[in-house]
C-alpha cells in the first residue's frame, strides 16, 4: 500500500511537493516559536511573553488550518483515482489507510526538512523581536533537543489530523465515479461543513460580543481568536458563497466566451475554489482583523488621552524637573511612568496564594493630577491619595497589593477605581511613595497649565529643561508612539505566519492549475487559443481571491467589531478603526500575487500539445 | 453455445445451471420529478455461464446501465440482480468489493488503468489489494496471455492504446473472475487493434468458458460475439444468435430509425 502511495505521489509532484511544503513550514513555524516562547519564559522577559504565546498560538492554528485544507483539497483532486482502487477491489478502510499512510509519510518527511528550516525561521524571528526592541540584543534561543520529537508528533500529528477527515470522505468515493470524466462533484456542502460553519460563525459572533464588554484588556488576544474561529467557520461555508460569486463573473465581461468559461468552471469546481480561497481568507482575517483591532485601540487611546488632558503645556524629562517659580505657570502635575510589580495575596481554605503580576504605574501628585485631568474615579476618590495607597482599575476597592517600589515592598490600600481606559496607566501612586533614586531615573511627563493671559511660547522658553511641546503635539506623539509598538506587535505576530500563509495560497493556486491540464487540453481542443485559456484561469483565481478577500475581510470586521464597539461605547465617539493602506495593499497584493501565480502555472500546464492529453486515455 | 434468455417471470427449471449473471425486471431511474429519466426498464435477462454477449443500441438507450447494474456498481431502482444464483440487489459496501476482487472484472473504454503504476503493477493491484500474494512467473504469465511480457515495466502513457486495453484486460482477468464486464472495450482503438482486443476475448472464451457481457456500438465487435442482444428506451427490443456484422448493423439501423 505505501509502494502505492509513493508512486501515486511521485506521479502528481505539484501535490505532493505543495502537501510537503506546507507541512515542513508549518513544523518549522511552531517550533521556532516554541523554543522562542520557552528561552524568553525562562529567561524572564516577561513583556515578551504574551507577544510570544499569540505567535505561538497563531503559527500552531496556521499549520493545522493550512495542512487540514491542502490535504483534503488534493484528495479531493485524486478522487478519480481512489475510485479506480475501488473498481480494482479496495474496500473503504484501504483506501483510508492509504491516504492515513500517505499522511505519516509527509508528516515524517515533512519534520526531517523543518526542523532545520525551523533553526532558519528561529534566527529570522528573533532577529524581528531583537530588532523592533522587544528583547534585548543579548537575548539567545538555546536548542533543546527533546524539540525534535515534539516536531515530529506535531509533523505526523498535524499531517494526520489534516486527512482523517478528507480520507473519511475519500472511502466513500463510489467506484462508477471513475468512468466519468469530470468526477460527479459530489455535494460539496456537506452535513459536516455546515455543523462547523454554523458552530465555529456562532463561536466568532460569542466572542465578539464578550469583546465588546470585556474592553481594551485583552482586545489583542480576543480578535485574534474571534479572527481564527471566523476563519474557520466561513471556509467551512465557502461553496455557498462561491457559485454567488460565479454568477456575479459572467455579466461583468459582459457575456463573453472566457467569462461564461470562468463562471462555469468556478460552478463545477466549487471544492477546489473553495480550497483555493481558504488560505489567503485566513490571511486576510488575521492581517485585517489585527491591525485594525491596534488601529481602534490606538485611536480610543488618542482619543480618550485628548479628553482627559488640561494642560497647556509638556514637559518631557527623565526623572522631576523643576517648574516651580517659572512665570506664567497656573499648575503643573509631574508624573513618574514606573513599571510596578503588584503582589495580591487571597487566603482561600487556609491555603495563601499570592499572585505577582507587572503594572505600568504613574506617580503623581493627587491635587496636581486632578487638576490637570478631566479623568475621575469609578469608585472611590482620588483626592484620597495619600500615605500607603494606590488607585487601580482591575482591584477592588479597599483591598490591599503588595507593591514593590525600587528594592522597597509596600503594602498599599486601593482607595479609588479607575474607569476602564484604552490610554491611561493601570495604577496611579502617590508620588511620595517613589525613593528619590527611583525618580530620578524614571522618564516624567509634566503638565503644565498657564495663567491667564500667559505666552506660551515665553512659558515654554523659561520652562528650558527637558523637551517642551504644546499639549496637542505631545498627545499626537503618544499616538503615533503607540503606531509603532503596534506595528512592532503586527510584524512579530503576522510577520513569518503571514508569509507562511501567502505560500500557501501560491500553492494552492498551483495545485489547482497542475491537475488541470487535461481540462484546459480539452478546451484547447475545443478551439480556445492558448492566451484564452490562461485567461479564463487568470478571471477564475481573481474570482476565487475576490472570495478569499471578501470573506476574510468579513471575519476581519468580527474581529474588530467587538473591541470597536467597546470603543464608541466608551468614548462615545465613532473611532472603529479600518486600517485603509493595509486594505488596500492586501487586496492588490492578493490580485498579483495569485494573478501571476495562475498564469505562470496555467502557462505550464498548456505547454504540451492538447492533443497529447486528450487523446491518452489516462 | 447459449443464447441469452429472456427470463420474464416465468419460473426457471431447477435442473438448469444458474446463469452467471441475471436480471429480473431490473429498473434504474435517474433524477426526480420532471428530471426523471427511466434509463433502464424492467429488463429481464439471463447470461449463460461460458457465453459471450454483446450489447448494442443506439446512444442513450441503456446499455451502460444495464452493464453498471448487472456489475453491482450501480443499484437497480426496481427488480433483482443475481450473479451466479446469489442476489446481490441490495448488497453492502463490503460484499461488493468481495465481488470486485474476485467473481467480476471490468473493462472500459477509457482503460481507466493508474498512470503512475507500470503496466506490471496495474495488473497485479487487484491481487494486492485482495491480499493476496503475486509471484512474478503468474504475472509474466498474464502479461504474455495478452502479449505484452515485454511491455510489463513500461508506464500506461508509454504504451499505444490498444496495448493500454490489453493491459486493462489482464488486470481484469487477474483474478479469475466469473464474468467479465466490457463496456466498448474496442471503442477508442483503431480497427487493427480492436481485432486483437476481439481475439483475445474469443480466446478466453473458447479455451476458459469465460463469461464475458460487452457493450458496444460497433457491428464487427457484436459479430464477434456469440449473441447480440438489442435495447432501445431501456428495454430490450430484439435479439440475435451469432449474427454476422452486416445483420448486425441492419438491425441497429432500423432501431434508429
Ligand atoms: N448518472 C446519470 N445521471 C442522470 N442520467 C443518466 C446518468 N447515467 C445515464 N443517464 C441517462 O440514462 C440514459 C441511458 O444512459 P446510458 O446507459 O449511459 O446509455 P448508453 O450507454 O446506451 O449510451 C441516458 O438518457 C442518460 O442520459
Ligand atoms: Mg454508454
Amino acid at each position: 500500500m505505501l509502494r502505492l502511495s509513493w508512486s501515486t505521489f511521485r506521479e502528481r509532484g505539484q501535490l505532493f511537493v505543495g502537501a510537503l511544503l506546507t507541512v515542513c513550514l508549518g513544523v518549522a513555524l511552531v517550533q521556532s516559536s516554541l523554543l522562542i516562547l520557552l528561552a524568553a519564559a525562562t529567561g524572564g522577559y516577561v513583556e515578551a511573553i504574551t507577544l510570544l504565546g499569540m505567535t505561538l498560538a497563531i503559527a500552531t492554528f496556521l499549520a493545522v488550518f493550512i495542512v487540514a485544507s491542502t490535504f483534503a483539497f488534493t484528495v479531493a483532486q485524486r478522487r478519480r483515482d481512489l475510485a479506480l482502487l475501488r473498481l480494482a477491489g479496495a474496500g473503504r478502510s484501504q483506501v483510508r489507510r492509504l491516504l492515513l499512510g500517505e499522511a505519516v509519510l509527509l508528516g515524517l518527511l515533512g519534520t526531517g526538512i523543518g526542523v532545520p528550516l525551523g533553526l532558519l525561521v528561529q534566527r529570522a524571528q528573533t532577529a524581528l523581536l531583537t530588532g523592533l526592541g522587544f528583547v534585548p540584543a543579548e537575548f539567545a534561543v538555546p536548542w533543546r533537543a527533546w524539540i525534535v520529537a515534539v516536531s515530529a508528533g506535531i509533523g505526523t500529528g498535524v499531517a494526520v489530523a489534516g486527512v482523517l477527515a478528507a480520507s473519511r470522505r475519500a472511502a466513500r468515493v463510489r467506484p462508477l465515479e471513475a468512468l466519468r470524466e469530470t468526477g460527479a462533484a459530489a455535494r460539496v456542502m456537506t452535513a459536516s461543513r455546515w455543523f462547523f460553519g454554523v458552530l465555529f460563525l456562532g463561536g466568532a459572533v460569542a466572542l465578539a460580543i464578550v469583546s465588546s464588554f470585556a474592553g481594551p484588556v485583552a482586545a489583542i488576544p480576543l480578535s485574534i481568536n474571534i479572527a481564527i474561529t471566523a476563519s474557520i467557520g466561513l471556509s467551512a461555508l465557502s461553496p455557498l458563497v462561491v457559485p454567488l460569486v460565479g454568477r456575479l463573473v459572467g455579466p461583468l465581461l459582459r457575456g463573453g466566451p472566457l467569462g461564461t468559461l470562468a463562471a462555469a468552471n468556478l460552478r463545477d469546481g466549487v471544492r477546489r475554489s473553495a480550497s483555493t480561497a481558504a488560505p489567503l481568507l485566513v490571511l486576510v482575517a488575521l492581517l485585517l482583523g489585527l491591525s485594525g483591532t491596534l488601529t481602534t485601540l490606538g485611536a480610543a487611546a488618542e482619543h480618550e488621552l485628548r479628553q482627559d488632558v488640561r494642560a497647556d503645556l509638556v514637559v518631557t524629562t527623565d526623572g522631576p524637573p523643576s517648574v516651580a517659580g517659572v512665570p506664567g505657570v497656573a499648575v503643573a502635575s509631574t508624573e513618574l511612568s514606573l513599571r510596578v510589580p503588584l503582589t495580591v495575596t487571597t487566603v482561600d481554605d487556609g491555603e495563601v496564594e499570592t499572585d505577582t503580576d507587572a503594572a505600568e504605574a504613574v506617580a503623581v501628585d493627587p491635587a496636581d493630577y486632578q487638576r490637570t485631568h478631566h479623568r475621575t474615579a469609578a469608585e472611590g476618590s482620588l483626592a484620597d491619595l495619600r500615605g500607603h495607597s494606590i488607585a487601580s482599575g482591575e482591584h477592588p476597592l479597599g483591598s490591599v497589593v503588595d507593591a514593590r517600589i525600587g528594592d522597597r515592598t509596600v503594602p498599599l490600600r486601593v482607595v479609588a477605581v479607575l474607569p476602564d481606559s484604552f490610554a491611561g496607566a493601570d495604577v496611579l501612586l502617590p508620588r511620595a511613595l517613589v525613593p528619590p533614586a527611583v525618580a530620578e531615573h524614571a522618564p516624567a511627563h509634566t503638565l503644565v497649565r498657564l495663567d491667564p493671559g500667559a505666552d506660551p511660547a515665553r512659558v515654554a522658553a523659561d520652562l528650558g529643561e527637558g523637551r517642551v511641546q504644546t499639549a496637542e503635539a505631545w498627545v499626537a506623539r503618544a499616538a503615533a508612539q503607540q503606531q509603532d509598538t503596534s506595528a512592532g506587535i503586527m510584524t512579530v505576530i503576522m510577520g513569518l505566519a503571514g508569509l507562511y500563509t501567502l505560500i500557501a495560497v501560491v500553492n494552492a493556486v498551483v495545485i489547482g492549475a497542475a491537475e488541470r491540464r487535461r481540462e484546459f487540453a480539452v478546451a484547447r481542443v475545443s478551439g480556445l487559443g492558448r492566451g484564452q485559456v490562461v485567461r479564463a484561469a487568470l478571471v477564475e483565481s481573481w474570482a476565487v481571491a475576490a472570495i478569499g478577500l471578501f470573506l476574510g475581510g468579513l471575519a476581519a470586521a468580527g474581529a474588530v467589531a467587538g473591541i470597536g464597539a467597546a470603543a464608541v461605547r466608551s468614548t462615545g465617539a465613532w473611532l472603529v478603526g479600518v486600517p485603509w493602506p493595509l486594505l488596500a495593499a492586501v487586496v492588490a497584493g492578493a490580485c498579483v500575487v495569485v494573478g501571476v501565480t495562475s498564469v505562470l502555472t496555467s502557462l505550464v500546464a498548456t505547454r504540451p500539445r492538447p492533443v497529447s492529453l486528450v487523446g491518452a486515455g489516462e | 453455445m447459449t443464447a441469452p434468455q429472456d427470463t420474464g417471470t416465468a419460473p426457471r427449471r431447477a435442473d438448469l445451471p444458474a446463469p452467471a449473471v441475471e436480471l429480473r425486471g431490473a429498473s434504474r431511474d435517474y433524477g426526480s420529478g420532471q428530471a426523471r429519466v427511466r434509463a433502464l426498464d424492467g429488463v429481464s435477462i439471463a447470461f449463460a455461464a461460458g457465453s459471450w454477449t454483446a450489447v448494442m443500441g443506439p446512444s442513450g438507450s441503456g446499455k451502460s446501465t444495464l452493464l453498471h447494474c448487472a456489475a453491482g456498481l450501480e443499484q437497480v431502482s426496481a427488480g433483482q440482480v443475481l450473479l451466479s444464483g446469489d442476489d446481490i440487489t441490495t448488497a453492502g459496501e463490503r460484499e461488493l468489493t468481495e465481488l470486485r476482487r474476485g467473481r467480476i472484472g471490468f473493462v472500459f473504454q477509457s482503460f481507466n488503468l493508474i498512470g503512475s503504476l507500470t503496466a506490471e503493477q496495474n495488473v497485479t493491484l487487484p491481487l494486492r489489494l485482495a491480499g493476496r500474494r503475486v509471484s512474478g512467473k503468474q504475472v509474466r504469465q498474464v502479461l504474455a496471455s495478452v502479449g505484452l511480457d515485454d511491455r510489463r515495466r513500461h508506464r500506461p502513457r508509454e504504451l499505444s492504446g490498444g496495448q493500454q486495453q490489453r493491459v486493462a484486460i489482464a488486470r481484469a482477468m487477474v483474478t479469475r473472475p466469473a464474468v467479465l464486464f466490457a463496456d466498448e472495450p474496442t471503442g477508442a482503438l483503431d480497427s487493427g487493434s480492436a481485432r486483437q482486443v476481439l481475439r483475445l476475448l474469443r480466446g478466453m472464451v473458447t479455451s476458459a468458458g469465460q463469461t464475458i457481457v460487452m457493450v458496444t456500438h460497433d457491428p464487427a465487435a457484436a459479430a464477434a460475439a456469440d449473441s447480440v442482444v438489442f435495447l432501445s428506451d431501456g428495454r430490450i427490443a430484439d435479439r440475435a444468435l451469432a449474427p454476422s456484422a452486416r445483420e448486425v448493423a441492419e438491425r441497429l439501423a432500423r432501431l434508429e430509425a
